[in-house]
């Protein structure tokens, strides 16, 4: 399978290669479109959330459904305060609905306590924040391995250096966060995020606290190794370019969900947007 | 830990490793392990400290009276007492103890002679040398004509073993040095060093004499029945002047002294350990902010509480272990530090630490560890994995409620194990609580008028004082500490100075600087007629006798108080006195000096009643009022006194007010002379003797070795040296309270650190020069330490003042001076400790800063 990045990479390259990517793509799309008929990820139902204040209710999430199947790219938008990073965090299982029905591997979230759903975090779900959130008393190294750790896998240190070695950061090992830039950092969360491969991935404006051309090369980074590691991707931006990228736009508007964009645009305004981003 | 075993271990038990070995090296738990080695080395080397003086004076439990038991008495044990030990078949050795001046040349030397049967010692070892190389070996018997002596005789008489001492009329050969004395214990506090000889020499030296301080000691030994048998026999026999004691009442007796003092030590160490404590609470506090982000990642990523709580435990543990550890070794240093300053004046040879000053260390540090860190950890733990989304909240203020409950007990079981005393603990607690919360008004109240202030002021000053006011709440903890801190240094100063003001002042120019005692009939005239012609001050003489008040109006007086082995010898001194108050209806408890004078001595004061005519030949006795009253005696009331075999009875016809603190002759009862004739006596003079003419006293009264002479310029002097030592012991103390103060500032503005960061971002951005915001910076710790210098100097008047009339009985003074040195001290020393704490994060480039924080 070819990577939707290198596609990118290439785009000084003459039509008649962009003709075969184009191909590509359609192939690769014919996949995703096959796999999302055959395995649902992520579903939430009837979903709500809301908070009590003194006198009254506030209504963070109006009553949702949506379906995620695997594999499936995914970028949840919308402005400040419309509810898009508290869906987050109930498809992430941080936090409860206060009704409704959340399934993420068939795992029965909203009956979950904690604990569970700890779980469920360490065996399917990778993270990528806005802050990096590393440790920063630990080496960039140790915090790639964290969840490998957390979820038991043997070798955490090998998988923890390969997966450096694959977001170009190597030599930077042994370097605590404070000593890396912006951009490093989030390359190094990136690898954190990935090396469980887990099911699905949660990127919290992942390029939010980065500088334009920076923000560019960690969402290359970030979709070629969700390409390659055949994850879901599930990403909260105000970034459109960035959720251009995604295969599919849900748009959250005072806590009402809106499906925005999906695969019935047309290639060429897809590509075209792409090039953009 | 091996790379096998980690590999081998749990994920939080790696995780834990590797979090406590990066942060050690980064530094990032330097104030919480400070904190923790801080308060443990305190409590050890406290403890270890006064354990190693106990020791000292207690070792060889057994062999401190150099026998099973002892009788001792101002006069000889009656002859009864004699045949009924020796028909239990007791064994027996005589001691008499007298301070008295020993010559060699020129030199003399105020020392206490012990002269010894050759039975003695009864248990224990006496061992001595007879040459300063030699090991020591036995003492079995001291030859007739030699004398053992301590070392330091040899140095301060400027004679070699082999060469002479006169005590007395008599010269002896110095025939060794001694090295161990078994009954030691008791000799602590005599101002001279101990000169041995044989008992049957002291006849003599002419030492003995009327009226002279001397104290007899019989010690008895054998078998543990027999002794028994004759303590029963004798106990209901002895009168208030003889004192019969084993080496356990003994030992309590100095135990309690000890107790007293290192209450009194404790104090100041006890608010060292509080301190330290809150140093721990704070860093604690910021400890579980700083880990808070941590954690809700690890939670986010899947770890499940017990993974986090065993994480945490794992490492608080070894934290806490590893500053213990430290604490254990750096409280062992301190101690030694103590040790070796005091060590010219305790032999701490044999002393061997046990395992107590190790015991009460470690459970500090734990308690510290555990009590202090409970709740910021408990509240760590359970920081939410949703955090990561949510945001941190830095600084949330501490909140009161019953978690507080465990800090607050955590402190009390600590005082408690300090001090082991109930009341003290309980009042510091409560006590303190009060203190902070009146400190954390009042500054609150001068913070709040400082901002006022600072609106008016320069840009630097109305930034720091709004700033000031706005941290009021974690000011106001190191407001506190400080305040306490600089309290305590200004209240050691003032009171060290203010006594040693207030002794010089009792030391006019013609007041007496020499007492000189035991001085027989025959010498009264030559010393008169050496004054005058020496154009010498004196306040005459005044015959001296020993006696006892032995009823008040036909009623028998009892002892309630036995104060026997205190080795207490009887003066006309008021500070002796005043140690031996009585309680209830009751005897003085003690021989009395009495005298005879047919004029009102000066310093007296007729308060009731009228001093008697000189040629009135009926016995009376004026009576000072104290004493009239502690013993209920009024005016006309019949006192019988026994003196010798002698008894008389006389009615009080005057009471008399007495300046105790001149330094003149003074007397509890003074006698006409028709109540005392015929009653052999010394006779007692207090001398002016300037400087220039010390020599020529000297050397004529060197014609009279029988006089004991007490220079109290020179006992002045040692009054003040002992005053200096104390106060080097308790600035020791002090330095480890401001350690702790500023261990908590520091605490204080790392925990704010995040804030500041935020703020000086700010101010960077909307254009604040660098000069501005360092100032700012310095101006509002300078305030902070100003504000608690001010607090310091109230609190420090204040407790000056009842210290002074309360406990010292001075004259109370304002010390306004010291206002400005409390001020500008705290000022300055917190104004560098701020700064310094501060000094990384002002020297940021606003891009790093800005970045840093938005």
């Amino acid at each position: 399978m070819v990577c939707l990045d290198m596609l990118l990479a290439n785009d000084e390259e003459e039509v008649v290669v962009n003709v075969i990517k184009l191909k590509n793509i359609k192939i690769k799309m014919g996949c995703l479109f096959m796999k999302s008929d055959s395995e649902i990820i992520l579903k939430i139902s009837a979903l709500t959330k809301s908070v009590q204040l003194e006198d009254k209710t506030l209504e963070l999430l109006q009553p949702i459904d949506l379906t995620v199947n695997s594999g499936e790219t995914l970028a949840i938008v919308g402005s400040s305060g419309s509810g898009k990073t508290t869906l987050l965090s109930i498809l992430a299982g941080l936090d409860l609905p206060t009704s409704g029905e959340v399934y993420l591997k068939n795992h029965p979230l909203h009956q979950f306590n904690e604990e569970q759903r700890s779980q469920v975090r360490a065996n399917h779900v990778g993270f990528i924040f806005q802050q990096f959130l590393l440790i920063s008393s630990l080496t960039a190294l140790e915090n790639v391995m964290l969840p490998a750790e957390l979820a038991n896998l043997p070798d955490a240190k090998e998988l923890g250096l390969a997966l450096l070695e694959q977001v170009g950061l190597a030599e930077r090992a042994e370097h605590y966060p404070s000593q890396l830039s912006g951009g490093e950092q989030q390359r190094v969360a990136i690898a954190r995020a990935f090396i469980t491969k887990p099911d699905v991935l949660f990127a919290d404006e992942p390029t939010g606290n980065l500088d334009t051309k920076t923000g560019i090369h960690i969402a290359d980074l970030l979709f070629e190794l969700n390409e390659k590691l055949d994850t879901t991707l599930i990403l909260v931006t105000h970034d459109p370019k960035l959720a251009m990228r995604c295969q599919r736009q849900v748009e959250m508007d005072s806590g009402v969900l809106q499906e925005k964009y999906t695969q019935t645009k047309s290639t060429n305004e897809f590509i075209a947007d792409m090039k953009v981003g | 830990m091996s790379e096998l075993t980690v590999k081998s271990s749990p994920a939080w038990f790696k995780q834990s490793l590797r979090l406590l070995h990066h942060e050690f090296r980064r530094g990032e738990l330097t104030i919480i392990f400070l904190a923790i080695v801080l308060a443990v080395g305190t409590v050890f080397s406290l403890t270890g400290f006064t354990e190693q003086i106990k020791q000292a004076i207690m070792s060889n439990s057994a062999n401190t009276i150099a026998a099973d038991r002892v009788f001792g008495a101002n006069r000889k044990i009656p002859v009864e007492f004699l045949e009924k030990s020796e028909d239990l078949s007791l064994k027996l050795a005589s001691k008499i103890l007298i301070d008295s001046m020993v010559f060699a040349g020129d030199n003399m030397l105020l020392s206490e002679l012990d002269a010894v049967s050759d039975s003695y010692p009864l248990r224990g070892k006496f061992m001595g040398k007879t040459s300063l190389s030699q090991t020591p070996v036995s003492i079995e018997t001291i030859k007739r004509g030699t004398a053992w002596v301590e070392e330091s005789v040899l140095a301060r008489l400027d004679v070699k073993i082999g060469g002479t001492v006169e005590v007395g009329v008599l010269p002896l050969t110095i025939a060794g040095v001694i090295t161990e004395i078994p009954d030691r214990s008791y000799r602590m506090f005599v101002a001279g060093p101990a000169i041995f000889l044989n008992i049957e020499d002291i006849a003599d030296t002419d030492l003995i004499q009327p009226g002279s301080r001397v104290y007899y000691q019989y010690l008895f030994a054998g078998e543990q029945d027999n002794v028994e048998t004759f303590e029963k026999w004798l106990k209901p026999q002895l009168n208030d002047t003889q004192n019969w004691y084993d080496a356990k009442s003994a030992q309590s007796r100095l135990s309690n002294v000890l107790d007293r003092s290192e209450k009194f030590l404790s104090l100041a160490s006890m608010l060292g350990i509080v301190l330290a404590a809150v140093a721990v609470a704070v860093a604690s506090r910021r400890y579980g902010q700083r880990h808070q982000p941590m954690v809700a990642v690890f939670k986010a990523l899947g770890a499940s509480k017990s993974h986090v709580q065993k994480l945490y435990m794992l490492h608080w543990g070894l934290l806490s272990l590893i500053s213990i550890c430290v604490g254990l070794v750096v409280g062992y240093l301190l101690m030694l530090v103590g040790v070796s300053a005091i060590e010219n004046y305790l032999s701490l040879d044999e002393s061997q630490l046990s395992f107590n000053p190790f015991f009460t260390a470690i459970i500090t540090g734990v308690l510290c560890a555990v009590a202090f860190a409970i709740h910021p950890i408990t509240e760590l733990i359970s920081t939410k994995p949703l955090d990561v989304i949510r945001g941190f909240s830095q600084n949330v203020l501490p909140k009161f409620g019953w978690h507080q409950l465990i800090p607050l007990l955590a402190l009390f079981a600590l005082l408690m194990l300090f001090s082991r005393d109930l009341m003290m603990s309980l009042s510091l607690l409560l006590g303190g609580i009060l203190v902070s919360v009146i400190l954390l008004f009042l500054g609150r109240l001068i913070m709040g008028a400082g901002r006022t202030a600072g609106s008016k002021a320069g840009k630097s000053w109305h930034l720091a004082l709004a700033n000031l006011k706005r941290r009021a709440n974690e000011n106001s903890v190191q407001l506190v500490s400080f305040t306490i801190a600089i309290q305590l240094l200004l209240l050691i100063t003032v009171m060290k100075s203010s006594i040693i003001e207030e002794w010089q002042s009792q030391f006019p120019e013609n007041t007496p600087n020499h007492y000189l005692l035991n001085i027989t009939a025959d010498e009264v005239q030559p010393l008169k007629a050496f004054a005058e012609e020496l154009n010498i001050d004196n306040q005459g003489f005044y015959s001296i006798f020993l006696g006892r008040l032995s009823a008040i109006n036909n009623e028998k007086t009892i002892s309630i108080e036995d104060d026997s082995a205190n080795n207490e010898r009887d003066t006309a001194d008021k500070d002796e006195n005043k140690e031996e108050k009585p309680k209830g209806r009751k005897g003085a408890g003690r021989e009395l000096s009495l005298t005879w004078q047919s004029q009102l001595p000066i310093e007296n004061e007729i308060v009731e009643g009228k001093w008697w005519q000189e040629h009135d030949d009926t016995p009376q006795v004026s009576m000072e009022s104290g004493m009239a009253e502690r013993l209920e005696v009024k005016l006309g009331d019949k006192l019988t006194f026994t003196i010798g075999s002698d008894e008389f009875t006389v009615p009080v016809t005057s009471i008399r007010d007495v300046n105790w603190k001149s330094r003149q002759l003074n007397f509890i009862m003074i006698f006409n002379q028709t109540a005392i004739k015929n009653i052999e006596s010394t006779s007692i003079s207090a001398w002016m003797v300037p400087d220039e003419k010390k020599k020529q006293v000297y050397r004529f009264l060197s014609d009279y070795p029988t006089i004991s002479i007490m220079d109290f310029g020179s006992i002045m002097k040692q009054l003040m040296n002992m005053i200096d030592q104390v106060s080097i012991a308790i600035e020791l103390i002090l330095v480890l309270v401001i350690l702790a103060g500023s261990l908590v500032l520091v605490a204080q503005v790392q925990a704010s650190m995040e804030e500041r960061e935020r703020e000086l971002a700010i101010l960077r951005t909307l254009g604040a020069k660098g000069s501005l915001l360092r100032n700012s910076v310095l101006f509002e710790f300078i305030a902070l330490g100003g504000v608690a210098g001010l607090m310091a100097s109230i609190a420090m008047e204040i407790a000056v003042y009842f210290l002074q009339t309360q406990v010292f009985e001075m004259t109370a003074s304002f010390h306004f001076s010291y206002w400005l040195v409390g001020i500008g001290a705290g000022a300055a020393f917190v104004g560098i400790m701020g700064m310094l704490s501060c000094w990384r994060l002002l020297n940021l480039s606003s891009v790093t800063l800005i970045r840093r924080t938005m």
